[in-house]
């Protein structure tokens, strides 16, 4: 099959394909940003049962697979009368694996504050919240960058997962899979979700080096 | 360095101050209250499980049965044979990749460079539609063992690759600048000088790896190869057990990812580096 | 916030009395009581791991104590929430490590608290932040960030950060410890300065000369303790403990 022929069979499979990989990612991302901050707040509070919850959380979806945590969340949750569409299934998924990593990132980002930084702060008068706001947060928020750039991509690698499911539209994964059971598309079918996939893999990692750089943290 | 580092407290730590007795007050508050209802989260949990029969002994029993385990042992060794020989060939892969890319030698470099890019930017998922289904279409039989353990393997390749750049990156220039200076020549330079202290570097990154290996091997059910997971698999369409095997068997995942971790952070303190990402 | 005519001019800036502190298994103050008049400078020695660093850090509450009382201008030291904050912003405090906020500009760096704490406008903030980084000798810098920065320039420029608090008193944790030599007279000529110009001022530091100078107390601290406390010339040509006396020529063996 040429190239040709492929994308006039199967082009707006391949296009919407995309589509759904990126709305996935971006829907997916910002859960993922505001569920990791919620588990690093619980991680950082003084309320112990809050920070072992918090610990536990990361724990346990930074170290399940992908996969696994897909079929409880499609297969296993209907059993306990939890049933969501497909596609929140995948979403839901990427997101708790996700949103594990994010708070990683973040606590890092917190770590590399420094605890003098804080002291001084406290030492000027500044109280708790006046601390977060001027001082944890905005350096936290700019030394992840990088990582956090590094997770969008995991995430939207991680929608792959999506190919696991009868969902529609499929995401570039599952339309390899389509198009390879219904005809021998040859290399060319796999090469064009993989480019999709790589393409906006560099272009996110070229638009979060830019950010980086501009907001970059000296030290 | 201050003399302070050592065992210094972590801002986590510093984030709150000692706590006076209001907020020692308020902090009982609110250690009772979140205990409550992580409590009621978990009795709820529990009561749904209960209330759609998920506690009925037939889908735990089996549990107890030697031949199971030995299955889903069986299925663990396929894991780890998978596992190891991927983690082996990434190694070497990216250790290439990364040599071809340090290398000086334009072409190469660039092509090492976008190959790494590549699989750092393509889902193992999609790399594993790749040999299942793509491959077959030229005539090229595999058995399902290299169905699985190639595209892992290639994912992994291009992470590793970047992880030994780093630890390349992190060896000091004084390092390199001495060997040229001593008249070795820049292959002899990386060989002797370089790449020892660059693996000393990165080994909890490469142990930290071996995680996302394990993680991308559970989709092995796609090719049928007989892993942990497929065996479980295997096990639910005997017993029509879902929910209790495939919980079991996320725990058992989750067990051995956990030990992984631990011991990339022992040996990252131990030996006092630490673990790129 | 001036409130110089209401307090009482005999009622000690600072007063420790009968501190403890433990950190585990470790007595690292003991039964420490202390006093700083208005417009005294006085400065703390002794080995490291003394408690002498302990000690300044206890007087904002930067660490608690077990047991005694610190009270400041005669109110006890609050325990924490706004009463807290609102004290340790008329304290300054100087840290060896300076902790300038590093994804801030130095002149944002001093402006931050006056701004935030104080409610000052963004003009009245940064006029008195120029006028006292123009003091300390780096106006120059003040839209750089604090890592652009020398270590001399950083810690002038993190004193100047908390005299923009107009504060009562001064702590300085070993401020010129983490220097390399040559900065170490730019950021004493700052503190000499601070001192004439009758600033109530606590210096824990290594200088000895810059004690010998500017001190109107020297207190002597070891395992803990106040060994021996008094004017420089006492305490420097006639240490009355035999501690002072091994503590001193150690030193000057250097």
């Amino acid at each position: 099959m040429g190239l040709a022929e492929l994308l006039g069979t199967y082009g707006q499979n391949y296009l919407d394909g995309l589509l759904a990989t990126w709305s996935m990612s971006a829907v997916s991302f910002v859960f993922v940003m505001v569920l990791a901050v919620l588990v690093t707040v619980a991680r950082v509070s003084p309320v112990a049962p809050l920070r072992g919850l918090g610990e536990l959380y990361v724990q346990v979806f930074r170290n399940i697979p992908g996969v696994a945590l897909l079929i409880l969340v499609a297969y296993a949750l209907p059993q306990l009368r939890v049933v969501l569409p497909w596609r929140t299934c995948v979403i839901v998924t990427v997101v708790l694996l996700g949103s594990a990593f994010g708070s990683e990132n973040f606590m890092s980002g917190i770590n590399t504050i420094g605890v003098g930084q804080i002291e001084a702060a406290r030492s000027i008068g500044l109280t708790f919240t006046q601390i977060l706001r001027h001082i944890v947060i905005p350096q936290a928020l700019r030394t992840t960058v990088l990582p956090m750039t590094n997770l969008l991509i995991a995430v939207m690698l991680s929608t792959a997962l999506g190919s696991q499911v009868p969902m529609t539209p499929q995401e570039l994964t599952g339309v390899v899979s389509y198009v390879n059971t219904r005809a021998t598309g040859g290399i060319l079918a796999f090469l064009i979700s993989a480019l999709g996939y790589a393409l906006t893999a560099i272009a996110i990692s070229f638009l979060g080096n830019r950010l980086d750089k501009r907001v970059r943290v000296l030290r | 360095m201050s003399l302070r580092s050592h065992g210094a407290p972590s801002v986590r730590d510093a984030l709150y101050e000692a706590p006076g007795p209001r907020t020692r007050r308020l902090i009982a508050v609110g250690t009772t209250v979140s205990a409550l209802l992580v409590c009621a989260l978990l009795a709820l949990v529990v009561r749904q499980f209960y209330v759609t029969g998920q506690l009925a002994p037939r889908y735990w029993s089996f549990f107890a049965e030697w031949p199971i385990w030995r299955f889903l042992l069986q299925g663990f060794v396929g894991t780890v044979e998978v596992a190891l020989t991927a983690g082996a060939i990434a190694l070497v892969l990216g250790l290439a990749l990364m040599l071809g890319r340090t290398s000086g030698v334009r072409p190469l470099s660039a092509v090492c460079r976008v190959v790494t890019d590549f699989f750092r930017g393509v889902p193992s998922l999609l790399l594993i539609y790749f040999f299942f289904l793509v491959v077959p279409q030229y005539g090229i039989r595999m058995p399902a063992f290299w169905m699985l353990t190639l595209p892992v393997a290639l994912a992994a390749s291009g992470v590793l690759a970047e992880v030994f750049r780093a630890g390349v990156n992190a060896v000091p220039k004084g390092q390199v600048e001495a060997a040229y200076s001593i008249g070795l020549s820049r292959w002899k330079t990386m060989r002797l000088i370089v790449l020892p202290q660059a693996i000393r570097y990165v080994i909890p990154s490469l142990i930290a790896q071996l995680v996302v290996v394990v993680k991308d091997t559970t989709v092995a059910y796609v090719v049928s190869y007989p892993d942990l997971m497929q065996n479980a698999r295997v096990l639910i369409t005997n017993y029509d057990a879902l929910l209790s095997m495939y919980l079991v068997v996320s725990v058992i995942y989750i067990l051995i990812n956990f030990a992984i971790n631990k011991a990339s952070v022992y040996v990252a303190r131990r030996t006092g580096v630490k673990i790129i990402r | 916030m001036a409130q110089e005519s209401t307090a009482d001019k005999n009622v000690p800036v600072i007063e420790l009395r009968h501190v403890d502190k433990h950190y585990g298994d470790l007595h690292v103050l003991r039964d420490v009581s202390l006093s700083v008049a208005r417009g005294e400078v006085l400065v703390v020695i002794g080995p490291s791991g003394s408690g002498k660093s302990t000690m300044c850090r206890t007087i904002n509450r930067l660490e608690t104590i077990d047991s005694g009382e610190i009270l400041i201008e005669g109110e006890p030291l609050p325990q924490e929430g706004r009463e807290l904050a609102r004290m340790r912003s008329e304290l300054g405090m100087v840290f060896q490590q300076f902790n300038l906020f590093a994804h801030k500009t130095i002149l944002e760096n001093v402006t931050l608290g006056p701004r935030e704490v104080l409610g000052q406008s963004k003009e009245e903030a940064e006029k008195y932040a120029m006028e006292l980084l123009e003091r300390v000798g780096v106006a120059s810098q003040a839209h750089k960030v604090p890592a652009q920065l020398s270590g001399g320039q950083q810690q002038r420029a993190a004193i100047a950060r908390s005299l923009a608090m107009r504060p009562k008193a001064m702590m300085f944790d070993e401020p010129t410890s983490a220097l390399d030599p040559e900065m170490i007279n730019e950021v004493l000529d700052v503190m000499v300065e601070l001192a004439r110009g009758g600033m109530t001022m606590v210096v824990v530091t290594h200088e000895m000369n810059f004690a010998r100078r500017v001190a109107d107390r020297v207190v002597f601290m070891a395992d803990g303790q106040i060994v021996e406390e008094g004017t420089p010339d006492e305490f420097f040509d006639h240490p009355k403990t035999q501690r002072a006396r091994d503590f001193l020529d150690s030193i000057k063996g250097h």
